[in-house]
């Protein structure tokens, strides 16, 4: 992705040899065009009107119409060829930013899809073109004044090639203040776009001075950039005045020579109409054409293609021990249709994350083991990581130290991928049916009788019939933010991975809805999966075995009760829902569990237990259902 | 906030009627050719002469093959002629070239600096009627659009001199060159004319299917996480880029027709000037004029089909003109006026007296009296629409009301200075935009830059210092590199007003994205460890609305009643307030 652009480049041209061949092929009859024009001219003369011979003059004049009309197809035919080479550019430019966009999410590739890939495929368009057109009517000029006398060649071919090695010089430098001066323009955007944006800010701030100074360095940083391309442009006119124009004093100054050595008049007019009419508006539109388009081309192409400063690190820096046991990516039976799959059991091993080396850690030294079919929720304030321990759970980000471990696999490699899915707060729905959006997350179609299972399950049946049955299409922008998570929800459901990850999946239903999906994807089609819950209200921790409360250094795990007496945080926070406008809602819970806290009752035989940094409380596994809870 | 008007949707049109007199944008283009005038006179003077070059010297090249065809000894000073031509319209050229870069480029950042200057110093008031998109459009766009005028009107007098001196060269020649290029040149254009159907229609396409892929991706990109958990970028791949095919097909299309129209445009040029050359030729036999004469024809046809870069020229000042319109709207905003006077000394008492404001015509506040005893905090609530948000805006000077007076420990706020009245009052929003480099440049926007010290100050009482700490690089994170909830997004907005406000701090619905815990925690902070101690808190939340000292209760821009939380409460119309909570 980083490797020179000029030779990615070139790599591309090399693969589209075919379309350039024929670019090239019709370019050269286009060439034929620009040969005729001075050849009939010098032939009209000599064998025609000076010769006395009006109507010879004529013929010759009409055979050039003719290659007129001829040059005119090829270049109608060289568009297309162009095509063959641009449009290729263009749909590996566009896949290249769907690829990252995906990546990185990253909300701001769709205007670089729309805006900055059309520039990249206006400017290489422009440079083919340019260059093309170029080569092609020198060459056309150069062999007619071959044709008509070599002199005449020697005479112009020295001034061009210095003129063209002049340019050449020269277009590095040029296209480097080209490239200044569209960074310059992009950066006046960027910031004027924030201050506009920001007015009001800017004003209750009363930073206006500053901001006009910020701002303003920028204008005249362009406006500087600008001036400094409008000097090296003058070194364009030096090539152009060499290349095109020196020729032609050069064609004079030798005329009396040239017309000793047998050169004619009518060649010597067919020399310098090649030179006026065809050598010099193609040298005038490759000086000019060739850096701009050449520059817009280079930064925008590198700025498609550079990877974009993103907050994430990369995944995979070191996965520290543990990682052995290589063999088994196929030994899960996760995907395998009809088998119910088992929970499996998500352990933390001294994990740490930071999203920077000079960061404070956003998750510290966690060990924390949450058992198969087991239930964790985690709670603690806006900001505090909770996010970033669901992503640490999923395998999206990589722990800097220590290991978040699948059903033993690491959580980034690609065998525990089958083992848990993830659903983040914001729910994502595609255009297409229902039924497509529901089985996202399987392979293969899903029998009806399954959909219609988890949208019980999960209790979107009145969505359904609203939206008009599972081959309904479905239209992301009409649905509420609530609808889309029970579209999540159910899409869940379905999934065969034995441990769900819900991070604030929930949080745009009602309470009860969120108990009841909470519930299903709990018990799941399959049997019990372990479920970790990043919990938008106190209630969903009341449904778990254990809660983990993250709050930096004073990260507590245990049971609701117990966490009452020893985390102040969790007091409040459990605390927040009681002053809610409907407490009972909130509080409700299935499980009957005491929601007051009252430290020190009898039965309440929660005690903290030193593990690692993470203080553990561990009370009575006397749950309703008897079932396993978690601890080691 | 002052709102925005909706009657014009989405997008304002550019012509929107401005409540003022027709704004001059012609007086804008104007001031911008004085402020250049110097080197555009200089411009027009070397392009003319240029041009003037341009059309000696295929009479003069003429004249030399001519006395070189005859071996006239005298050619050697024709052929200097022509060197010197040759070299001075190079010059020329050169001068021109850069003359005109640097003063569209002088003329771009003096429209740029002047509408800036003038933007800031309206404030808000300039967002109130044009969205902030189509403003920066006008600030970019607009002023480069309008900058070209200087150098165009510069260039004009050449631009026309040279096609026209070279049909006048044709008919110096022979009145029979003239006459067929002129009757020539409308049948040939006519003739293509005919032929080029504008085939628009493929591009519209083109820009659907573009249009296809861009929502498919957009859509994607709102679920990545998903997207990244259930390892099915490739399957989102395939989807986003299943209209790729037709794009390219459209694509082909696009550049076909264009090889028709381009083809079309290469021959207009080539054919009028094979037509004077016959003219010319059949002139020539009959020894009508030289050879030097057909050659200096030839070229004097080319020049003068220069007459379609005029309609270009033309284009361009109609764009300047128009882009100096919508210039000029901008500049039709009043700016915001301050007074001189420094801040008494006193504990940040606000008072308002009669304030009403109104809105697109029609009132949003009417009547509101209120004192905000220094050191006290109050609470503003009523339904949305109820006139919170422009009472906060009031507050602190955002917007002037239309009657009545806003005052600070005695001092209208009108009367005081920009710096005393931004030093004593800090804003917070439910959206704030951020703006600096990095995070921490963000927190230290306003009249002056407080130090890193008070700024991770006033994060702490924010509850911002511990994510902005786990950020990549702390306070130094380039702020594209911190991507922020909309939580985040507030406690950051509140950390600026913390670490600026000296009085009073106005909070417009600034904690709306917070956990209570946090909310209660910043609540705690606000009490203890910031400066400014009378606050005006825009409330939706009953338990915001609980902690102030007083509550405002405005209905339909009136005050319904003011007191504390706990004696309103009791009121079911007032408790209904906070019902959709």
């Amino acid at each position: 992705m980083r490797t020179e652009l000029p030779s990615a480049g070139l790599r591309f041209l090399a693969a589209r040899r075919r379309a350039l061949v024929r670019l090239a092929g019709w370019s050269a009859l286009e060439a034929g065009h620009t040969f005729a024009l001075g050849y009939a001219l010098a032939h009209a003369l000599d064998g025609g009107f000076l010769a006395g011979r009006t109507g010879a003059g004529l013929a010759w004049l009409g055979a050039a119409v003719l290659a007129v009309l001829a040059g005119a197809l090829s270049t109608g035919r060289t568009y297309p060829a162009l095509a063959s080479v641009v449009e290729p550019l263009r749909d590996a430019l566009v896949r290249r930013v769907v690829t990252r966009a995906l990546h990185d999410g990253d909300g701001a590739a769709v205007s670089r899809l729309t805006h900055q890939v059309e520039i990249a495929r206006d400017a290489f368009a422009g440079l083919l073109m340019v260059t093309r057109s170029f080569v092609f009517t020198a060459a056309g000029a150069l062999t007619g004044l071959f044709v008509l006398a070599p002199a005449l060649l020697a005479v112009v071919a020295g001034p061009l090639l210095l003129g063209l090695l002049l340019f050449a010089a020269t277009l590095r430098a040029l296209a480097r203040r080209q490239e200044a001066f569209l960074v310059a323009d992009e950066e006046i955007a960027r910031s004027l776009g924030e201050v506009c944006q920001g007015l009001r800010d800017v004003a209750a701030a009363g930073a206006e001075a500053r901001v006009r100074a910020e701002a303003g360095a920028l204008i005249d940083a362009q406006r500087r950039a600008a001036g400094a391309l409008a000097r090296w442009s003058v070194a364009r006119i030096a090539a152009l005045t060499v290349a095109g124009r020196l020729p032609l004093v050069l064609l004079l100054v030798t005329a009396p020579w040239l017309l000793d050595r047998g050169v004619t008049p009518g060649s010597l007019v067919g020399a310098l109409a090649y030179l006026t009419q065809s050598l010099l508006p193609a040298l005038q539109d490759l000086v000019r054409g060739v850096g701009t388009s050449g520059a817009r081309l280079t930064v925008v192409v590198r700025r498609l293609l550079s990877p974009a400063p993103a907050a994430s690190p990369s995944p995979g820096t070191d996965p520290g021990p543990g990682t052995e046991g290589g063999d088994l990516p196929t030994a899960r039976p996760a995907r395998a249709p009809g088998r119910p799959p088992r929970g499996a059991e998500l352990a933390f091993r001294g994990t740490t994350f930071a999203y920077g080396p000079h960061s404070a850690p956003a998750v510290h030294d966690l060990t924390l083991t949450v058992p198969p079919g087991g239930r964790l929720a985690v709670v603690g304030p806006s900001g505090v990581g909770k996010s970033t321990l669901a992503g640490l759970a999923a395998g999206l980000l990589a722990p800097r130290s220590g290991e978040v471990l699948l059903g033993g696999l690491p959580a980034d490699s690609p065998a525990a991928r089958a083992l848990r899915l993830l659903i983040p707060q914001e729910a994502y729905v595609f255009s297409g049916t229902l039924a497509d959006n529901l089985g996202y997350l399987r392979e293969g179609r899903v029998p009806q009788g399954e959909l219609a299972d988890a949208v019980e399950a999960v209790g979107m049946l009145r969505l359904v019939g609203r939206l008009g049955g599972l081959d309904a299409p479905v239209v992301p922008g009409e649905l509420s933010a609530g609808e889309r998570q029970q579209i999540a929800l159910a899409r869940a459901w379905l999934s065969p991975a034995p441990v769900a990850l819900l991070d604030e999946a929930t949080c745009h239903l009602d309470a009860a809805a969120e108990a009841r999906a909470e519930d299903a994807l709990a018990a799941g089609p399959h049997g019990r999966r372990t479920l970790v819950v990043i919990a938008h209200r106190a209630a969903s921790a009341l449904r778990a075995d254990r809660v983990l409360v993250l709050d930096g250094p004073r990260t507590v795990c245990g049971e609701h009760a117990g966490l009452l007496r020893v985390s102040p945080l969790y007091r409040d926070l459990a605390g927040d829902a009681a002053d809610r406008s409907d407490p009972a809602r909130d509080l409700r819970d299935p499980y009957r569990v005491d929601t007051v806290a009252r430290p020190g009752l009898a039965g309440d035989r929660g005690h903290v237990v030193a593990h690692g940094p993470v203080g553990e409380v561990q009370t009575a596994r006397d749950l309703p259902d008897g079932r396993t809870l978690g601890g080691q | 906030m002052p709102r925005r008007s909706t009657t014009g949707g989405a997008a304002p049109a550019p012509g929107r009627a401005p409540v003022h007199a027709a704004p001059d944008g012609d007086r804008v283009l104007r001031g911008a050719v004085r402020q250049a005038a110097a080197p555009a006179a200089v411009l027009g003077l070397a392009t003319l002469l240029s041009a003037g070059a341009g059309l000696l010297l295929p009479a003069a090249l003429g004249r030399a093959l001519d006395l070189l065809l005859a071996r006239d000894p005298g050619a050697g000073r024709h052929v200097a002629l022509c060197a010197a031509l040759i070299c001075g319209a190079a010059a020329l050229d050169a001068v021109a070239d850069l003359l005109g870069g640097t003063t569209a480029a002088r003329s771009t950042a003096y429209l740029r600096h002047r509408l800036l200057r003038h933007v800031l110093a309206a404030g808000p008031r300039v967002t109130a009627r044009t969205a902030p998109g189509d403003l920066v459009t006008r600030l970019v766009g607009n002023t480069a659009d309008a900058a070209a005028a200087p150098a165009t009107v510069a260039t004009a007098a050449a631009t026309a001199a040279g096609p026209l001196g070279a049909v006048a060269a044709l008919g110096i020649i022979s009145p029979w060159l003239a006459a067929a290029f002129l009757a020539g040149a409308p049948l040939l254009f006519l003739l293509l004319r005919s032929f080029a159907r504008a085939s628009g229609d493929c591009a519209a396409r083109y820009q659907r299917i573009q249009g296809d892929i861009a929502g498919r991706l957009a859509e994607a990109v709102t679920g990545a996480r998903t997207i990244a958990a259930a390892g099915t970028a490739g399957r989102e791949r395939a989807r986003v880029l299943a209209p790729l095919g037709g794009l390219s097909r459209q694509g082909h299309r696009m550049w076909r027709v264009q090889g028709r129209a381009g083809a079309r445009a290469v021959t207009l040029v080539p054919l009028l000037q094979i037509t004077v050359l016959a003219v010319a030729g059949v002139l020539l036999s009959g020894g009508r004029i030289s050879v030097g004469d057909l050659l200096a024809a030839s070229r004097y046809a080319v020049l003068a089909t220069g007459i379609g870069m005029l309609t270009g020229r033309i284009g361009a000042l109609v764009r300047a003109r128009a882009a100096g319109r919508r210039i000029a709207e901008v500049l039709a905003v009043p700016p915001v006026r301050h007074g001189g006077l420094p801040l008494p000394p006193g504990p940040g008492t606000l008072e308002l007296r009669g304030v009403g404001a109104v809105r697109d015509g029609r009132p949003v506040l009417s009547g509101i009296d209120l004192v905000v005893p220094g050191g006290t905090s109050l609470a503003v609530v009523g339904r949305s629409g109820s006139g919170k948000s422009v009472l906060a805006a009031l507050a602190g000077r955002l917007a002037d009301p239309d009657t009545g007076t806003v005052a600070l420990d005695g001092v209208p706020l009108p009367a005081l200075s920009h710096d005393a009245l931004r030093g004593a009052v800090g804003h917070a929003f439910e959206r704030p935009a951020l703006l600096g480099a990095t995070v921490g440049d963000a927190l230290a926007l306003g009249v002056t830059d407080p130090g890193r010290e008070a700024v991770v100050a006033a994060a702490r009482a924010a509850c911002a210092d511990g994510f902005v700490r786990r950020l990549p690089e702390g306070y130094d994170t380039p702020r594209a590199a911190a991507p922020l909830s909309g939580g985040e997004a507030q406690r950051l907005g509140l950390a600026r007003a913390f670490a600026h406000a000296g009085r009073v701090l106005v909070l417009d619905d600034a904690t709306s994205g917070l956990d209570s815990p946090t909310e209660r925690e910043v609540g705690r902070a606000l009490a203890h460890d910031v400066a400014a101690r009378t606050r005006v808190v825009v409330a939706r939340r009953a338990s915001t609305a609980a902690r102030a000292d007083r509550v405002a209760w405005l209905e339909d821009g009136r005050l319904r009643a003011t007191g504390p939380h706990a004696e309103l409460w009791h009121l079911p119309e007032y408790r209904a307030v906070f019902g959709a909570d």
